[in-house]
């Protein structure tokens, strides 16, 4: 296939935590409000002069100093995150807002906040905390949270608008991003798709990464190209998969499943398009914030939600994404050290498979996966253990 | 080089099993003697009350095994005390000790695995509770009706204090499952019980948390899958200092009550409850007393008699007349020893202890202060749930309850921003008037490790003599007893320079001791 239009300009973006469209938007009057976790509702980020930054720590090398503050036996991502604060590169951060849903996340602000590692006399942060099952005092709790240690410090200390219109406005953007996305999505329904997964993860990065107003007029364009893509003649794809897990920020992985000729139907991780690329609708009978803060809880797909609703929510998601994308297995990956997703990949790896009856495949992984032969190896033999499944089924070549 | 001779010349090689009962002066042996009777005539009572059931446990669960060594336990938590120290920790490990069996015997008595099919035991399950280990059962008092057990916290957590090795199947079990071996023991142990088929099969239902920490979550989702109770999550917020937190942590406790109300058939008691949270307001007070003498120079009772009772006080049988009465008992023996001004210990050190204490070698405190003349004389794990209960209304007792939850043990200093961790442990260093920081670099607990850097610089910034000591809270197969005491000798002889109480001590086998 030809080149996807402006791929390039997307992967230089994606070189930098603070990319140029981010830069661009500070220069314009912009405030720069950093987050890491689907708790955080990105569109309230994008109220009037405030955007959101998704924090990644593209080109990661050593992580000794975070070895030291932060010990070896944590998340790869909190890590890189933290190191990349204390060498400066968040330097364009004029807010953090976390949530305490991971013990280890919760320590990078933290530790950013005492060691006094943004060099930003304006840099404020705010935490939350965030229930772990959907229920109306949870919502209570959890607006009021959003409101307490986000949206109040940005409204009084950076003049952002935080008025229902305000609110309003943001989704309005965010709904005409995520319209792009789930046109998009559709394509990866095509027997032989005119989108490659590590294109996808490209552009999904490239949105939670960039201030939305900056992003949109590129992303249609490419959506535009999109419309009128050719794939190539022959299809190259052997098997097709749903990727559910952790945190994900680098498409080196969906480059590893392309070589191995897998396709990506679905991103059900951590910077992937679901949740987070769907569209929110409003009504006009209720607070807006409610109706936000509702969508964001009732959407999560956190294996921190413990009440069985939501467990089963997570397994019939996935089950469903297999359906609707027409995928014969799921990779479950996860990142080294994450507590929640190590349980949350063996369990569900097994339900997947024993109860749902779909191939799944488990994996754990470093932060950066570049050059990673094991991951390599693993993609490989579950694509062939897909295909000898096929071929076991009468199905014969994809 | 010549051996030197000391305390360690009565422990065989490898067990350190004692050759014969310490010495410690006529009177102090006598009662020793006496206390360690009272235990067996306790463990003796038990075992005959229900024969034929305990056996059957015994052989039913591997982690049974391990309360069969409780009275050598009970000697290694007591090594070198003398005095109020000895008495105070005879008392409330014997006051343990009863409680525990006794609770053994509820549990046996219903437990399905035990008794299938049986009439009996079914009708006894209509009025059990389970709760997680991590959520402190005082809410359980306004049931009184029920029993609301601890669910992981005999199979579980005793096991892993009692014997060093209990945990080690299990955690193996887990890893074979998959689980990845990176997460803190704890929920690895429960989990590897919950895939062995190995909680007794109890209760009516199960009220399960989201304490203390992430790996806890996780492992409750393994648990419930296998336990297969009727179950509700109890959401126990982590700002706690937040006060805007409260609201919801009481709107959850409300929940809770009406979860339990309609599992169990039982109106809930608000009298009962209230009457409860006064006995466990006295028997704060009575620890709030006995901080207030560890804060002396002549601090009467320090170590994990101390620590290991009050969690089992506050998680277990907070609202309980009979620990109230051991409280009384043991604080009128400390108060009586330091208003004579005595205190029958080497102390070179006084020392705080922060992080959460190894499981494995729960007389870690002993071999401090018996080697190296260390004293621990304040300790994270000791100071949790530090609010009295107001009881004036319904509303306020379920206030207090909240606060309770949020400030169980390791919850207290492991949630609620990083600065409740790092803020008290400097204010404790002050206030308890102390020259040293232990600190535990509990591996595999990820919020704590990830402030590594700032414990560090805040004690470099102090000037504060402190060091890391490696464990892994309940796996004695990543870091070992003699590891850690290697840590404390290393920095004792190269950083303070100093010669230790009893050299005997500073290096030995114990490897293989339960
Ligand atoms: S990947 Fe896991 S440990 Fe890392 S930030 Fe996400 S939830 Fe936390
Ligand atoms: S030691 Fe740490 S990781 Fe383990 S249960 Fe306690 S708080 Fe959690």
């Amino acid at each position: 296939m030809k080149d996807l239009k402006h791929i390039h300009f997307y992967e230089n973006l994606l070189e930098q935590t603070g990319n140029d469209l981010v830069l661009q938007e500070k220069e314009a009057g912009g405030v720069a409000v950093g987050y890491t976790c689907y708790y955080i509702p990105e569109v309230l980020l994008n109220c009037g002069k405030a955007f959101s930054v998704r924090l990644r720590a593209p080109n990661t090398g050593s992580l000794d100093i975070s070895q030291y503050y932060m010990s070896s036996f944590i998340c790869g991502y909190t890590r890189a995150l933290f190191e990349r604060a204390f060498e400066g590169g968040m330097n364009y951060l004029d807010f953090y807002a976390s949530s305490d849903t991971c013990q280890q996340m919760v320590r990078v602000v933290e530790n950013i906040r005492d060691l006094g590692l943004i060099s930003n006399p304006d840099f404020g942060w705010g935490i939350i905390d965030a229930p772990l099952k959907v229920t109306p005092h949870g919502l209570r709790l959890y607006a009021d949270q959003i409101t307490e240690h986000i949206l109040k410090p940005l409204s009084e200390k950076y003049g952002v608008d935080i008025s229902d219109e305000a609110i309003r406005a943001a989704v309005n953007e965010h709904n005409e991003m995520c319209a792009i996305f789930e046109e998009i999505s559709e394509l990866r329904k095509e027997e032989n798709p005119r989108i490659t997964p590590r294109e996808f993860h490209i552009l999904s990065l490239v949105s939670y990464a960039s201030p939305t107003s900056r992003i949109l007029p590129y992303l249609r364009e490419t959506l535009e190209d999109l419309r009128t893509r050719e794939a190539d003649a022959q299809n190259r794809w052997r098997a097709r998969v749903v990727v559910v897990g952790s945190e994900l920020d680098d498409y080196d992985f969906s480059e590893i499943m392309e070589n191995a000729r897998c396709y990506v139907a679905a991103d059900r991780y951590c910077f992937g398009s679901i949740p987070g690329r769907q569209q929110i609708e409003l009504n006009d009978d209720e607070p807006v914030l409610d109706q936000v803060c509702r969508f964001y809880l009732e959407t999560n797909q956190c294996p921190r939600f413990m009440s069985q609703a939501k467990i089963m929510q997570r397994r019939e998601t996935i089950r469903d994404l297999v359906r609707e994308y027409n995928a014969e297995g799921i990779v479950i990956e996860q990142a080294k050290f994450c507590d929640f997703w190590g349980y949350e990949r063996t369990l569900n790896a097994q339900v997947m498979q024993q109860e749902y009856g779909i191939p799944t495949l488990g994996i754990d992984r470093e932060y950066v996966v570049r050059g990673s032969g094991q991951l390599a190896t693993r993609m490989q033999a579950f694509v062939e253990s897909l295909e000898i499944k096929r071929l076991q089924k009468g199905g014969g070549e994809k | 080089m010549k051996k030197k001779r000391g305390a360690a010349d009565n422990l065989n090689d490898k067990t350190a099993i004692q050759k014969h009962r310490e010495w410690r002066g006529g009177r102090d042996t006598a009662y020793d003697y006496l206390q360690w009777c009272r235990l067996w005539g306790i463990l003796i009572k038990w075992a005959a009350s229900h024969p034929v059931q305990n056996v059957k446990a015994l052989f039913r669960y591997r982690w049974m095994f391990t309360y069969l060594t409780v009275p050598s336990f009970f000697d290694r938590v007591c090594e070198g005390h003398r005095g109020a120290a000895l008495r105070g920790a005879r008392n409330n490990l014997n006051y343990l000790a009863s409680d525990v069996t006794k609770t053994l015997t509820t549990i046996f008595s219903a437990d399905m695995h035990l008794h299938p099919g049986s009439k009996k035991a079914e009708e006894l399950n209509r009025k059990i509770i389970c709760v997680d280990e991590l959520l402190p059962n005082l809410l359980g008092k306004g049931f009184p009706d029920c029993k609301m057990i601890l669910f992981q916290e005999y199979p579980m957590y005793l096991p892993s204090l009692i014997n060093q090795h209990s945990p080690v199947h299990y955690i193996e079990q887990s890893e074979l499952y998959g689980l990845p071996a990176d997460v803190c023991p704890l929920p690895s142990f429960e989990a590897g019980l919950a895939i062995e088929d190995d909680f007794p099969k109890i209760g009516c239902c199960m009220l399960t948390s989201n304490m203390p920490c992430d790996g806890s979550i996780m492992t409750t989702m393994l648990q419930e899958r296998r336990i297969g109770l009727p179950s509700q999550v109890l959401n126990v917020p982590l700002r706690w200092k937040d006060e805007e937190v409260q609201g919801y942590a009481v709107e959850e406790i409300k929940s809770a009550i009406s979860f339990l109300e309609e599992h169990t058939g039982c109106r809930f008691d608000w009298d009962a409850l209230k009457e409860a949270c006064e006995v466990w307001n006295r028997q704060n007070e009575c620890k709030f007393e006995k901080w207030d003498y560890n804060r002396t120079d002549i601090p009467p009772h320090t170590g994990s008699s101390a620590w290991l009772y009050r969690i089992f006080e506050h998680q277990a049988v907070a609202g309980e007349p009979l620990a109230l009465k051991n409280d009384l008992k043991v604080n009128k023996i400390l108060r009586r020893q330091v208003a004579a001004g005595k205190c029958p210990k080497t102390i070179r050190h006084r020392a705080i202890i922060w992080n959460t204490p190894c499981n494995n070698y729960a007389n870690f405190n002993n071999w401090l202060l018996n080697c190296w003349g260390i004293d621990s004389v304040c300790e994270m794990i000791d100071i949790h749930g530090t609010d009295l209960i107001d009881t004036s209304t319904h509303e306020s007792m379920l206030r207090g309850l909240a606060d309770h939850y949020q400030t169980a043990t390791m919850r207290a200093h492991t949630k609620g921003g990083n600065e409740v961790i790092l803020d008290a442990l400097w204010e404790k260093y002050e206030e308890y008037n102390a020259d040293m920081i232990i600190m535990f670099d509990q591996i595999s607990c990820k919020g704590v490790s990830a402030i590594n850097g700032l414990f560090e610089e805040g004690a470099m910034k102090r000037g504060i003599p402190m060091v890391r000591v490696r464990q892994d809270l309940m796996d004695p197969t990543s870091i070992s007893r003699r590891e850690m005491r290697n840590d404390i000798n290393i920095f004792m002889q190269n950083v303070m320079n100093e010669e230790p109480v009893d050299a005997s001590l500073v290096e030995f086998d114990d490897d293989q001791s339960w």
